[in-house]
This record gives C-alpha cells, structure tokens and sequence, in this order.
C-alpha cells in the first residue's frame, strides 16, 4: 500500500487513540488558556457584580449527573463570584435530582472559602451568607410562591432547620429582596423562569446551560429577557477569566482547563479533514 | 428617614382604574384583574390583590410586584367576584375601589388559534384536493429519491451475502410521525425480506412500536405467502433507555454483522454511535429522520439519507398508488404558497408596518 | 372488520387529537387528557409487558438452542429478575420491606440507577467524541462545491469558537457566531416548513384512511 493510499485509509483505532492522547494529555496536565469574554458571559458576570449589598442572589441548580462536567464549572464560578463580593446567596432546585450536586458545589466552594479565612467575618456562615432552601413539590408552586413568601414555600430548609429562624431569610423575603436569579439547566426551565418570575415579578434571571441546547436560549438573550448567558464549556471558561483578571480569585478553573483538550481535538479532527482530502485529490488527480 | 416622615404624613396613593373579566379563549376557571399603576409605585413593595363574592368580606387572593398592572386568578365558573388592590410599602396600605363584578366562563372556541385553523383548513384542502384528483387516474411525477431507490439493491444485497437486514425505528413513540412513517418503509422492507428469504432484525426502543411493528412484519409475510417464514424473535423490544439502546444495536451489529442497516426515525445524541459502528461493518446504510439536529450525522456516516419529508413521501414512493401520490404534489403547492408568502411578507415588512401581519403572530 | 374497524377507530381518536388544540371548554380537555394521561399510560403499561415478555422469550430461545453468545443471554435474565426484585420490594431508596443494604453497601434501586446506568449512559455518550472524528475523516471529502463551501464553514466555525481563534484574527469568533446565527438558522427553516407540511399531509392521509400500509397494505 502507498503512501497515498494509507492517507485515505487510516485505521480508526488510530484515530481513537491518537483522539484520546490530544483529550487525555491536557486534562492531565491543565493549562488553562486565556479566553475572550463575549458579551453574554460578560453581562451576567457584570449582573451579578452590582447585586447590591441588601439583595440576594438565587442559583437555580437544574443539571444532572451526565451533564455535570459541563454545567457545575459555571455553578461555582457564580459561586465564588458572589461569596467573594459578599453576596446573599439561596440555592434551589425545581427537581430532587440535581440537590445532590448542589450541596456537592456548595461544599466545595464554602470549604475552599472557610480554609483560607482568618476569623468569622471572613467566613462563609450557614444561615447568615447562604442558605440551601432545597426542592418543593409542584414545579411552578416554588417559582410563583416564592413571589410573594419564599419562607411560606420552603418552610424547612435542605438540612431541616425552620427558614424563618435564619438571619439571611429575615432579610429576604421574595423576590423583592432578590436582584437576580442564575439558573444552571440542561433543559428549558431557565425559559420557566422569565414566563413567570420575571413577567409577574420583575425578576432579572441570567442562565447557564449546555452547549448543545444554546440555539433554544439565544433568542430571549438577544431580546434582553435573560440578562446574559453562560453557554457550555466555553462559557463556564469565559466566567472563570473574568474571575481571575477582574476578582483576583485563582481557583481551579475546570471549564478552562477543557478548552485545551477542545482546541487539539477540534484541530485533530480538522487536520485528519485535510490528510483525507489530501489523499482524495491526489488519488482523483492519478486518475 | 425624611422618605419614612413623609409617607406616613402623606400616605401612599392606591392602584385606580381596576378591572375584572373573564380570561378570553380559555377553558373557564380563570378571571383577569387589571388596574393603573399607583402614582407611588416606584417605592411600593406591591400589590396586594383581594376578592369577595359580596362586595363586602375581602380575602387576599394574590400578590405581585412593583411595576405590575395585572393578575389571573383561579375562580369558580358562574359565580360572581369582586376585587379591589392594594397598594402596599411597609405596613401602609392604599386600597383602590371596588371592581365591576366579573364571572368566569368556559368558552368553545380559542379565537387565538383562528389563524392556525384556517391554515389548516386551506393547507389540508389543497392536499385533499390532489389527494382525490389523482384518482382520475391523471400520472403525477415524483423526482428520484436515491434513499428508497437503494431499499431493493440493499435487501438483495444482504440476500447474496447470506447475511441479515437491520431495521431500526428510531427512539420515539408511535405518536411521532416519523415513526409511523418508519412504520410503513418497515412494511415495504419485510415483504421484500420474505420474498427474498432473507433474515431481518428489528430492535425496538418503545414497547408499543415494538408491538405495532411485530404485526406489520408479520402480515408482510402472509401477504407475500410466507406465513411459515415469520420468526417471532426477529422483532423484539429492548430497552427505554436512550444509550442502552445504543449500547444494544451496536452489540447487534458488531455480532450479527448485518449487510444492511436501516435507521429510520428519529433520532437524539446516539445517531451517530449507532451510524458509525454500522459504518465501521461495512454495512450499506440507509437513513431517514425529521431529528435536525441528527442529519448532520446521519448525512456523514449512511450512504443515503432520507431527509425530513422525503422520509414521510417513502410510502408513496414505493407503492407509486395515486392517492398517496397527489398528498405529496398537495404539499409542494403548499410549499409553494408557504414561500410566496415568506416573501411577501419580508418585503410587506421592510417597506411598512402593514396591520394585517399581526393576524400571523 | 379486522382492516375497519382500526380505520374507524383512528379516525375517532385521530380527531379527538385535533380538537383540544382548538376547543379549550373543559368537556373536550378532560376527554383529551384522559385519552393522554390515563389511557394512553395503560396502553404502554400492557405493550412493556408485551415488550419485557419478548425480550426475554428471545433470549431463552437463545439459551435453549445454545445460538451465540447465548452465556449473555443469562446474564440479561439474572440482571433483569435481581433488579425487578430490588425496584419493587426494596423501595426507590431503599425504603420497601426487602432489605437493600449490607453494611454500608446499598443496593437500592436508585442506588444501581445512579452507581451504574449513569455512568454506563455517559461512558456511551462520551463516544460520541471518537466517533465524530472517525465519521469526520471518512466522510467529509470535496467532492463537489457545495461540499466545499461546507467544509470551508465548518473549518471557520470549529477555530472560531476557540480561544485561537480569536489568536489568529479578532473578527474570526465573530464571523463564526455569524455563520452560526443566519446560514444555519435559514437552512434549518426551510427543513422545518418542509417537515411541518409533509406532517400534515402523512397525519391527514392516516386519519382519513388513505395512508394503510401500517395495517398491512391496502384490501
């Protein structure tokens, strides 16, 4: 076999594992890239940047296991955010599900947060910064209810402690102490949430969601209904920038550390295009 | 603090021009409250919105923010409700006056839909029209749709190689219509299968296809004569589970090395799992799916795919019957009014606001 | 009878299927909801255990005929007994009378779900990636100019999209978000009109009886 020929016809299991080595390599040793932040990703991070001292911030946690790897990066980018700024933070979600990974991003965040802090006033207290109000029944009860009483909605918290008894929840009653609610999701519930936290009450709602589903969201982003949008990796990529060159916060960035393994697939991939449409031409050209 | 001073001197002014109705185009059970705005709205925390049956003993149905001028609420049909709002900052409180009283009813017909109906109406007439027409026996041309021409070289193909045929209807319900029309290739296929005495898989991912299916099949074989030739365990169901069942076809096409694949219907995320390990066989592939987001795949790793509404003209293709035949010169009229239209309207729009674009919304 | 009756049947129900989009007087939304919600549940309830039934009928075939691979075959029937045992006496987390748990290991059914057909579906997801690759390398060839000015956009999108894209020119993730917004977006439209009508007219030509072939073919 010539040259030619092999150029057309190579084996797919070479194609895997060279595919896997370009993935693998720079997972294992991350380097994060420097990334343009576009508009989208700007405007939520600037969104959440002025939520002003008596207001809090709502994280909507809606992904699932599979599609973790690429929404939770941009959960604790927003987390970091607002916990740096000092920033009331209440975490829900609509589904029993994704409380799992809440409380795992939650953890995390706090903990890194809680490690490094000197005294109490640095830290990050149950209760008195954030409060994990956990998931009630009925869908659009919690996203309406929490209009008017977010206490009369979750009247326990996630861990069973009574809602009303904590500081953070004296001063945020719905959604009038609320400037702006992020919504982590994999399906259309961000949408949900303009349909009716924002048209009833005023609610800015700013999003987060899978790469995949984009072109569902890109509409109320352009007509100003989600006040910016974190799309994918790239996205989750594009915050934790912003979080370093603007915040000084230099945590692991999980989304940026996949974009080297994106770029060399991406260039794996276009080079295999061309070596096939080398040989293509060639081998038409012989003939 | 002068703010404080101020109000509880002055006072907050109420929300005025309230209104109650009964939600238009609805199934009943829901009364539309509206008012003005309150003059002091900027600082108000809300509204406060109550209902009575008499005019007289209020409760508090409803709150919303700052900035909002209306609510529905959840009512009784034939009974009378009256509302007034508060405007509320605090613990000060403006009420506005009384609403007329308002009754919720169900209504018949939802004129907001008028415009779809009418569509319908004329689309579905078209069609209809050469539906019957055809039956004058008038020769309708169909254009070559290299998918389903390939369907009787790839069963015989699979024939010659001794080898068997792999049929896949794809991850949705029989509701779909790309099911249902993967549902009629299927029929197509297994005649050609039992007359070829050839050796069919048919994998299902929903139960209830898997048992429409299973009846399809076996009548294609009585109806060629080879009742005898049906194998009950050529169709079967597998599994709900998205990548199960992709887990699933692939083992089946790794093992049975299959000479053709079929991959009709639609289809999510494991199109291209399924494509590319067919590929990887050596099988001829032949696709068809209305899924979007899929053709992409489906284009690169099948060598004919069935686009969008090539896949619901198969029926019609292969048995060239005339009724079917004039369905599909009534959907390219309809294309082509569809498309006149588009332009029209692009130019309507550019030029002016024409009133009469709203009827489309 | 046996080809009218189903016709008569669909024109029925195919109808009723049409209406509630235009009627919303609660008479014909509970109808419909019914037909949706309750019967259409115990139809699939009965077809899954059509379906399981068959499932199992072709792999003890396959076992008793000793086909290949039939050692699998048991594997898929010990599973499917173990695990309809667990789901249904032992609970969703493990609440139901048969214990689920041996120490700290659980073996609830939420606990398989979670600990072993998740990872399962997103390992088979994750292939996606190799298989784009080799499908890529395969397929996409300049046959002609169309396929051309395909590969030539999907070159500009995939740098365009990357930090180095915006390395090599600050105006490539702009030109890329372009093709992405109008070309794209167009293309999917005219699929989508051209879907919309051929739904209409299959969905006609099955209700009024024209369309047969799902019955067997016509008389």
């Amino acid at each position: 076999m010539n040259f030619i020929d092999r150029l057309t016809t190579i084996n797919r299991k070479i194609i895997y594992l060279v595919l896997a080595i370009v993935i693998v390599i720079p997972l294992i040793f991350p380097s994060p890239q420097k990334v343009r932040v576009m508009a989208p990703v700007e405007k939520l991070f600037n969104a959440v940047d002025t939520i002003h001292e008596d207001k809090a911030l709502i994280i909507n946690f809606e992904y699932d296991p599979q599609s973790q790897p690429e929404v939770e990066p941009m959960g604790l980018a927003v987390l970091r955010h607002a916990f740096k700024r000092r920033i009331k933070v209440l975490v829900m979600s609509l589904y029993v599900q994704p409380l799992g990974l809440a409380k795992s991003a939650l953890d995390q965040v706090v903990g890194e947060i809680n490690a490094e802090s000197k005294s109490n006033p640095d830290s990050i207290i149950y209760g008195r910064d954030f409060v994990f109000l956990g998931w009630q029944p009925g869908f659009y009860i919690p996203i309406l209810g929490m209009g008017e009483s977010i206490t009369n909605v979750y009247k326990t918290d996630y861990y069973g402690n009574k809602t009303d008894t904590l500081t953070l929840m004296k001063q945020t009653k719905n959604y009038n102490n609320v400037e702006l609610l992020v919504s982590l999701a994999v399906s259309d519930i961000p949408i949900y949430w303009v349909a009716y936290a924002q048209n009833r009450f005023g609610l800015q709602v700013g999003a987060g969601v899978t790469a995949v589903s984009a072109g569902d969201f890109y509409p109320y982003y352009q007509s100003g209904q989600f006040t910016g949008l974190m799309v994918g990796m790239k996205g989750g990529a594009e915050y934790e920038e912003l979080l370093a060159t603007r915040l000084n916060i230099h945590k692991r960035r999980k989304a940026g550390e996949t974009l080297s393994s994106i770029t060399f697939a991406h260039l794996t991939i276009i080079l295999l295009i061309v070596i096939g449409n080398v040989g293509f031409f060639i081998k038409r050209r012989k003939r | 603090m002068l703010l404080n001073f101020l109000l509880l001197t002055v006072g907050i002014a109420p929300p005025t021009g309230v209104r109650a109705y009964d939600a238009p185009d609805d199934g009943g059970g829901v009364i539309i409250m509206e008012w003005q705005l309150s003059s002091d709205d900027a600082i108000l925390d809300g509204y406060e919105i109550y209902r009575s049956g008499n005019a007289q003993d209020f409760e508090k149905v409803g709150y919303v923010g700052k900035g909002t001028n209306s609510i529905e609420d959840e009512t009784e049909d034939g009974k009378k409700y009256y509302y007034k709002v508060t405007a509320l900052k605090d613990t000060l409180r403006a009420y506005s006056e009384i609403s007329l009283p308002a009754m919720s009813s169900a209504q018949w017909i939802n004129r907001t839909k008028l415009n779809v109906l009418l569509a319908m109406l004329i689309l579905g007439s078209i069609i209809l029209y050469f539906v019957f027409g055809a039956r004058k026996g008038k020769q309708l041309f169909i254009r070559k749709i290299a998918g389903l021409q390939a369907i009787d070289d790839a069963v015989g193909r699979a024939t010659e190689m001794g080898k068997p045929i792999l049929y896949t209807t794809g991850l949705e319900s029989i509701s779909v219509i790309s099911t249902i029309a993967s549902l009629n290739i299927l029929g197509e296929v297994a005649k050609k299968v039992a007359s070829y005495n050839a050796k069919l898989i048919n994998p299902h991912f929903d139960p209830i296809v898997y048992t429409v299916a299973r009846e399809i099949v076996k009548e294609a074989y009585n109806t060629v004569g080879r009742p005898d030739a049906f194998d009950e365990g050529s169709v079967y169901f597998i599994t709900d589970t998205q990548f199960a069942y992709a887990a699933a076809v692939d083992g089946i096409m790794v093992r049975e090395k299959p000479a053709t694949n079929f991959l009709i219907g639609y289809f999510y995320a494991e199109s291209l799992i399924i494509a590319e390990t067919g590929a990887s066989t050596g099988a001829i592939q032949i696709s068809g799916t209305d899924a979007i987001p899929q053709l992409p795949f489906l284009v690169t790793a099948c060598d004919y795919t069935l686009i969008g509404e090539e896949l619901y003209a198969a029926s019609a293709y292969i048995s060239r019957e005339p009724l079917l035949l004039g369905a599909i010169k009534g959907e390219d009229i309809g294309k082509l009014i569809i498309g006149s239209l588009l332009i029209i309207g692009s130019i309507l729009g550019l030029i002016t606001k024409f009133p009469v674009l709203n009827f489309f919304k | 009878m046996k080809r009218t009756l189903p016709l008569i049947l669909l024109m029925i129900f195919g109808g009723f299927g049409i209406l509630p989009f235009f009627i919303p007087h609660p008479k014909i939304q509970n109808i419909d909801s019914f037909l949706r919600n309750d019967l259409l549940l115990i139809l699939y309830a009965f077809a899954l255990v059509l379906g399981l039934g068959s499932l199992l009928h072709v792999h003890v075939n396959k076992i008793k005929h000793r086909g290949q691979n039939w050692q699998y075959s048991w594997i898929l029937i010990v599973t499917f007994i173990v695990c309809s045992i667990i789901g249904l006496f032992g609970g969703v987390s493990g609440t139901g009378p048969l214990p689920t748990r041996i120490g700290n290991f659980p073996f609830d059914i939420q606990t398989i779900y979670l600990r072993v057909e998740v990872p399962l579906g997103s390992t088979m997801f994750a292939l996606l990636a190799f298989f784009m690759a080799s499908a890529a390398y395969r397929a996409f060839r300049a046959r002609s100019t169309e396929a051309t000015l395909l590969l030539t956009a999907a070159f500009f999108v995939m740098i365009g999209i990357l930090p180095l894209g915006d390395k090599i020119s600050h105006h490539l993730p702009s030109f890329a978000q372009w093709i992405m917004d109008l070309p794209l977006v167009a293309g999917q439209r005219g699929i989508i009109f051209g879907i919309a009508l051929g739904a209409l007219a299959t969905e006609l030509k099955i209700i009024l009886g024209i369309e047969r072939s799902w019955l067997g073919g016509v008389e």
